[in-house]
C-alpha cells in the first residue's frame, strides 16, 4: 500500500511523518527531488524546482509500502492521501519561524486558506480516498497517530470538514 | 464616479475554496470595495448543489449592487481551485462569471491567480488533472 500525505508546507507532514510506526517506509519526495534533480525547470520568482511527477513516478515505480512526505504527494498513484491542514495564520507563523521568506510563508498561507491542495487531491483521487486532517491545535504525536489510524483502516475519509477562506 | 469610459468598469474579485466562495468588487485600482459577499459556511453540506447554487446568487446580488453605481463590466481574478477545474467539487467560478454575465455586467479579461503551494519544490501547473 502507497499513502501519502500531503498538504501545504507548512502544516508539519515532515514532522508528524517521522513519527508514524507503520511498516511502510518513510520518503520525503521533496528531498528526492533536490537530490536527484527530478525537475523539467525552475520557478525563480519562487526560488523552487519545477518537478517532473513522471520522472518521480518512474524512480518509484518498482517501489511499494510507502509513505510519500510532500505537498505533491498526492500527484503520484497512491491508495490513499491523508491532507493535513493548517490555520493559514499559525501556517504563517510556523514557516515564518522555520527561518522562510515573507513572500514564500504569505503565498502559502493563501494556498491553505483557498483549500489548493485538498481539492487537487479529492480531483484526483476521489472523497473515498481522501483523509483530511486538522493539525492547528495538535502536538506531532497526536497528528502521526492519526495517520497511523488512516493506514490501518481505522479511520473514515472525509474532506471538506474546515473552512479557512475567512483569514483572507 | 465620473463618466469615463474607463471608469465604469470594475475588478471581480473571486476566492473560490473547496467548498466556500467569496467575491468582492472593486473598482480598478482594487482600493475601493463596491460590493461584497461570501457565501457563508456551506462546511458538510451538499457542497455538489449548494455552494454553486449559493455562488450564483451571490454573483446575481453583487452585480446588481454595481450596475446600481453605474459599473457596467468588470474583469474577473480568480483565486482557487474552483479557478480552473470544471469537476471540482467546490462552487466553481465558472458559474459564478457566467451569473455576473447573466444579471447584466460585460466580462473582460479573466485572469487565474489562483496561489501555488510551494518548499523548494512546485508542481507543474495540473493541467493534467
Ligand atoms: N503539530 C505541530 N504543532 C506545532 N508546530 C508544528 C507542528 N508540526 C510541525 N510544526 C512546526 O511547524 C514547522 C513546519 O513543520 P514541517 O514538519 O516542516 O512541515 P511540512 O513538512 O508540512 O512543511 C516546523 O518548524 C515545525 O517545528
Ligand atoms: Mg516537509
Amino acid at each position: 500500500m502507497r499513502v501519502a500525505v500531503t498538504g501545504t508546507p507548512g502544516t508539519g507532514k515532515t514532522t508528524a511523518t517521522e513519527r508514524v510506526e507503520s511498516g511502510l517506509d518513510l520518503v520525503h519526495l521533496n528531498e528526492v527531488i533536490r537530490e536527484e534533480g527530478l525537475a523539467t525547470g525552475r520557478d525563480e520568482e519562487r526560488d523552487s524546482l519545477v518537478a517532473d511527477l513522471d520522472a518521480v513516478a518512474d524512480r518509484l515505480s518498482d517501489r511499494d509500502d510507502l509513505l510519500l512526505d510532500s505537498h505533491l504527494a498526492h500527484r503520484l498513484d497512491v491508495d490513499r492521501v491523508v491532507v493535513l491542514r493548517c490555520h493559514p495564520g499559525e501556517l504563517e507563523r510556523r514557516l515564518t519561524e522555520r527561518g522562510e521568506p515573507t513572500a514564500k510563508a504569505e503565498e502559502n498561507a493563501e494556498s491553505e486558506a483557498l483549500d489548493v491542495i485538498l481539492a487537487e487531491s479529492v480531483d484526483r483521487h476521489g472523497e473515498d480516498s481522501v483523509y483530511e486532517i486538522d493539525a492547528t491545535d495538535r502536538d506531532p504525536e497526536a497528528v502521526a497517530g492519526e495517520i497511523e489510524r488512516v493506514i490501518d483502516g481505522d479511520r473514515d475519509p472525509s474532506a471538506g470538514t474546515v473552512s479557512f477562506i475567512e483569514y483572507l | 464616479m465620473t463618466e469615463g469610459k474607463d471608469d465604469i468598469w470594475g475588478i471581480a474579485h473571486v476566492h473560490a475554496s473547496f467548498n466556500n466562495t467569496i467575491i468582492t468588487i472593486t473598482d480598478q485600482t482594487g482600493a475601493e470595495t463596491l460590493a461584497k459577499s461570501s457565501g457563508g459556511t456551506v462546511v458538510k453540506q451538499n457542497r455538489d448543489e449548494a455552494s454553486p447554487y449559493a455562488a450564483m446568487q451571490m454573483a446575481e446580488t453583487v452585480a446588481e449592487q454595481v450596475l446600481a453605481q453605474g459599473v457596467e463590466g468588470v474583469h474577473v481574478r480568480v483565486r482557487g481551485p474552483g479557478g480552473n477545474q470544471q469537476k471540482n467539487p467546490g462552487p466553481g467560478a465558472q458559474a459564478t462569471i457566467r451569473a455576473l454575465a447573466r444579471a447584466g455586467l460585460e466580462i473582460g479579461r479573466i485572469e487565474d491567480v489562483t496561489p501555488i503551494p510551494h518548499d523548494g519544490t512546485r508542481g507543474p501547473k495540473n493541467s493534467g488533472f
